[in-house]
Formats: structure tokens, C-alpha cells, sequence
């Protein structure tokens, strides 16, 4: 009895290890490979032979422009989540605690709005954004992603469990339903609207189908689409790619190492990336 | 509730001032909340509705970029072209096999990690970690590690050459290309299904096994019945998810097919989001790629009603 247990034990260790190595060794392959010159590539090289030539690469040659394309990223992913930090919240309290008039219709457009795949309107998108002369602009990847649907009917769910007796005890002190909101409701918000910045983040940073297409001049990539065009462009120069895989990825793992807690728990929460 | 409201009535707000165009209107829920929804209003409008109805409109039209004025009115022509091209129903073939080899997989891999790292082990907060990863970073990240792996001479296509596989460049490979992007897909995704299952898991009470140890259950038996019963239901949440996420793919293939038409090699990784985009803004045939995305839209809609029909039954 004893024996099997060990056996059952020292299987569940040797599965576990093997899928993390599975799991892991793309990503030490990429670091290691980041670290060696060219001609190491694929041939292991005591720690004297690595070398930062190809991340100073990405800093000092103008066809990749790690840093303007880290810039692009954050401002695109900076504004977003300011927009959604303020669009989201407004409307989602206002479904959840004010009666108006067409509450049921708005209600309705975010639940609609919510199961529609993005690439249903990536068409006409990019033919509009093209005939404002919006393409390769910021406009262009920030105005459409100020509001997500799905965060208003996150938040909104929230708000509901908010007691009405906050409001009724914001009017005793006669404060106005705009201040009750500012001051009181927002401020209690605070767990759920830090989660929804972070699936934004993750979702936005990550963005690739909507950057690649909205802007077409180096200038205007962000990281991933950076990265995908050194790709292709020096596709045999796999230590310079890897570092710029490392670069464009390093941000997302520091950030989620930060987070780590609220963006597994906002996962499973709401099961959906932003 | 009756009682405070009472209150309010007898304590008028603002005492000394007399009632401003301002504290009227901030009092109102109408006004208020009209003025609270209005950003996202005028967005959603402006960069969803008008969008998707454009989209609907142009389906029916032939319309091309260059000469958008020139756009006329062809009935259905448009899916009637689409419905006879080849290449649509491969892409729709390529479409379906990648859902149906990577969902089920990715599904079973998460729970698999997830039943490991709930156990009381030694480093599952490390493991955890690892294995989700790969979900929070970019899929063109992954697919450029991914390609550079399978280039020939590297560690890996060296290990593979040992047992016999000769040339491994499966991205470049007609017949391997599909199955690569479904790896892909598998070894993102599976992240994602184990957290979702592992919040499931640690819903099961823990006397039930206990009880079922003492009645002399095995570990199979408590797996059978009293595991899988708990995280039923979350697997139709984690399928439907996949399922619509394994429709959607794009940036997998865009990374693989480099300078070439997306769904490279020769088509082999083509879908049905390829297919649009290729027609739609590549060659900038706005009527017919917008017919492909409604095609598109459709086959989601069928897809998730059977599934929730299909799943639903079982329980």
C-alpha cells in the first residue's frame, strides 16, 4: 500500500515536470538565445561568450525602433485605459442605479454588443478611419477602444450589489446623483475597475489584428507589430529576433509578476481577456 | 428603505440656496442618467453601430476601395460567389479542423494542470505560474519562438532527427502548417482553461472526498464521481470560450506567413478569418469581404447554438 502510494506520488511529480519543461524551455531557449552572438546560435557557449550585442541593436539601429515602438505601445495602451477608466464606470453605474428613460435598450446594446467578434466590423473600420485620414494616427488606435462592453457589464454587475441606502444617505446629506457617483460610488469601485485595467492592459498590449492593420509605417507600430516585421525581415537572424522577443514581452511578465494576484482572480472571476 | 426615504423628503437638500439649474439637473435620474451614458453612446455609435450596419449594407453591394463612388447594389451575389469559391470551403475546412483538434485538447490539458497544482505538492505556485505564461504573452511573441525552434540545425529539430523526423520546418510545410497553429493555440489557451478550472476545484468541498475515502472510494472513483460532476458546468464555459477564441485566430497565422498571402504556405493555413481580411482589406474588395464576414458571423452563431444544444442535453 505504501509503495503505491510513493509510485502515485513520484508519477504526479514526473508528469507535473515534464509539462513544465514543455512549457518552459521555449522561453529559456529565447533568453539563452537572445544572449549569444550569431554564430552561437544552437550551440551552448560558457557564460564569458554572451554578449548584449543584439538588444543594443534594437537601440541603436534606426530600422528597429525598439524605443518609438515602446512609446507608441504605451501611450495606445495608456489612453485606452484612461478612456475605459472613465467611459465604463459612468455608463455601467448609470445602468445599475438610475432609472431613465430607454435603461432597457442601452442594456441591451452592451449585452449585443458583447458577443460580437470584432473582426464583424474591422472592414468598414479601416475604410473609415482611412477617408478621416486617421490611419497611422493614435486616433485611430485609441478612440474606438475607449469604451468595451464587456467591462461596462462587468462593472455594472458590481455596482448593483452597491446598497441603496448609499444613495439614499448621499441625498440626506444633499449631495447631487453626480457627486454620489464621484465621490461615494466611484471610490468603493476601486477592486473591480483595477481589474478591469488589468485584463485592458494585458488585452491591449498584446493587440496585434487591430494595430497591423490601422497603421502601415514603422513609426507607428506598436511592439508586437514591430517585432512581427523584424521577424520577417531577418528571419535567419534568430539571436537579434529572440532579443527583440524578450524586449517586447519583458513589460507584460514584469507587469503580470506586479498583478499577479487580482489578474488570476479577475480571470476566473470574468474568464475572459480583454 | 420607507423610513429613510421619509427623511429625505423632510430634509430638503440644500437648505439656504435656493434649488439651482445645476441641482436639478444633477437630482434627476433621467437627465443624469442619460448624461452618464452618453460617452459610451456616441462612441458605440459612432465605432460600432455605423460600422456593423455599413458592414451589413455592403455584403449586398459590389463596392471596391479605389472607387468607392462606383459601388452598386448586386443582391446576393456576393455570397453566391463566395459559396462557389474552393478556396472559401477550405478555409472554412481549416477553420473547423483547428477548433476540433485544439479545443478538446487545450481542454483536457487544463484540467490535467489544473487537478496538478491543486494537489499539495512541492512548487505548484511555481508550476501554476509556468504553465499560464504562455496565455499572457503576445501570440506573435510565441509564434516567432515557436518558428525559430523549427528552423532546421536548431536543439529541437536536432532532438526531433534522432527519432527520424527529417526536415521539421512545420511552418513552412503544407501538411504540418494547420497542425502547427493548433499547437499554438493548445499551448495558450490551455493556461487560461487551468486557472478557470482550478477556481472551479477549489469550490468542492473537501469532506466529500474524505467521506468517499472512508466508504473506501478509489482515486478514480472520486475523480468520476465527485470531480467531474463539480466542474461540469465550467467545461461548457471553457469549450464555448475556445471554441469562439479557435474561430477567431488570426495573429498565429499572420506571423507564420510572412511576406506571403495570409494562409500561407499555399493556403494550407488559410481560415475563414483569412479569407476575409485577405479580400476584404488586402485586395480591398469591400463588398465581398464583408459578405465573407457575415458568412463568418454565421458560422459562430451555428456553431455556439449547437454546442449549447449538444452540451446541454448531456447534463
Amino acid at each position: 500500500m505504501k509503495a503505491r502510494k510513493h509510485l502515485a506520488l513520484f508519477a504526479n511529480y514526473a508528469i507535473i515536470i515534464v509539462l513544465g519543461l514543455l512549457f518552459i524551455l521555449p522561453f529559456i531557449y529565447t533568453i539563452y538565445t537572445s544572449l549569444v552572438s550569431t554564430r552561437d546560435v544552437n550551440k551552448l557557449v560558457s557564460i564569458t561568450n554572451w554578449t548584449f550585442d543584439n538588444y543594443i541593436m534594437y537601440f541603436t539601429n534606426d530600422a528597429y525602433n525598439v524605443p518609438r515602438w515602446f512609446l507608441n505601445t504605451t501611450i495606445m495602451t495608456g489612453a485606452v485605459i484612461v478612456g475605459n477608466l472613465i467611459v465604463n464606470p459612468l455608463a455601467a453605474f448609470a445602468l445599475a442605479k438610475l432609472n431613465f428613460k430607454g435603461k432597457k435598450i442601452i442594456y441591451w446594446i452592451v449585452l449585443a454588443t458583447m458577443m460580437v467578434p470584432y473582426h464583424m466590423i474591422l472592414i468598414p473600420v479601416y475604410v473609415n478611419m482611412a477617408n478621416l485620414g486617421w490611419l497611422n494616427t493614435f486616433l485611430a488606435l485609441v478612440i474606438p477602444f475607449l469604451y468595451q462592453s464587456l467591462y461596462i457589464f462587468m462593472l455594472r454587475q458590481f455596482f448593483v450589489t452597491v446598497p441603496n441606502e448609499f444613495m439614499e444617505a448621499a441625498r440626506i446629506d444633499g449631495m447631487s446623483k453626480i457627486g454620489l457617483f464621484w465621490k461615494i460610488v466611484y471610490p468603493l469601485a476601486r477592486s473591480p475597475l483595477i481589474t478591469m485595467s488589468i485584463l485592458a492592459f494585458a488585452g491591449t498590449w498584446n493587440s496585434y489584428l487591430i494595430p497591423s492593420t490601422l497603421t502601415n509605417t514603422p513609426k507607428m507600430y506598436v511592439l508586437v507589430v514591430g517585432l512581427n516585421s523584424v521577424k520577417d525581415a531577418v528571419f535567419e537572424n534568430t539571436a537579434l529576433i529572440m532579443a527583440g522577443v524578450v524586449l517586447t514581452t519583458l513589460p507584460i511578465l514584469i507587469f503580470f509578476f506586479l498583478f499577479q494576484k487580482q489578474y488570476i482572480e479577475g480571470i476566473s472571476s470574468s474568464g475572459i481577456k480583454g | 428603505m420607507s423610513v429613510s426615504r421619509n427623511n429625505s423628503k423632510s430634509i430638503q437638500p440644500y437648505p439656504y440656496k435656493k434649488q439651482s439649474w445645476f441641482s436639478s439637473f444633477a437630482d434627476s435620474d433621467n437627465k443624469v442618467g442619460w448624461l452618464f451614458i452618453l460617452p459610451f453612446l456616441i462612441l458605440w455609435a459612432w465605432w460600432f453601430f455605423y460600422p456593423f450596419v455599413q458592414s451589413f449594407i455592403r455584403s449586398f453591394q459590389d463596392m471596391n476601395f479605389a472607387a468607392m463612388d462606383e459601388a452598386k447594389f448586386i443582391g446576393l451575389n456576393n455570397f453566391i460567389q463566395i459559396l462557389q469559391d474552393p478556396e472559401f470551403f477550405q478555409a472554412v475546412l481549416h477553420s473547423l479542423q483547428i477548433v476540433l483538434i485544439a479545443v478538446p485538447t487545450q481542454t483536457i490539458l487544463g484540467l490535467l494542470m489544473a487537478l496538478l497544482v491543486n494537489q499539495k505538492i512541492k512548487g505548484k505556485g511555481i508550476f501554476r505560474t509556468i504553465f499560464f505564461i504562455p496565455y499572457i504573452t503576445s501570440q506573435i511573441a510565441v509564434t516567432t519562438v515557436f518558428m525559430m525552434l523549427f528552423k532546421q540545425g536548431t536543439f529541437l529539430t536536432n532532438f526531433f532527427g534522432i527519432f527520424g523526423f527529417g526536415d521539421v520546418t512545420w511552418f513552412a510545410d503544407t501538411s504540418y502548417a494547420l497542425i502547427f497553429v493548433a499547437i499554438l493555440f493548445i499551448f495558450q489557451q490551455a493556461g487560461f482553461s487551468m486557472i478557470v478550472y482550478l477556481a472551479a476545484l477549489q469550490e468542492v468541498p473537501k469532506d466529500l472526498y474524505e467521506a468517499a475515502g472512508i466508504d473506501g472510494a478509489s482515486k478514480w472513483d472520486k475523480f468520476r464521481y465527485i470531480t467531474v460532476p463539480f466542474v461540469k458546468p465550467i467545461s461548457f464555459f471553457v469549450i464555448s470560450v475556445s471554441t469562439i477564441l479557435g474561430f477567431q485566430i488570426y495573429d498565429q497565422i499572420a506571423a507564420i506567413s510572412r511576406y506571403g498571402a495570409l494562409g500561407s504556405p499555399a493556403g494550407a493555413t488559410s481560415t475563414v478569418v483569412t479569407y476575409f481580411y485577405q479580400h476584404g482589406i488586402r485586395y480591398m474588395n469591400i463588398g465581398y469581404g464583408s459578405a465573407a464576414v457575415l458568412l463568418f458571423f454565421f458560422i459562430i452563431l451555428i456553431i455556439t447554438f449547437l454546442q449549447k444544444k449538444l452540451l446541454d442535453d448531456k447534463e
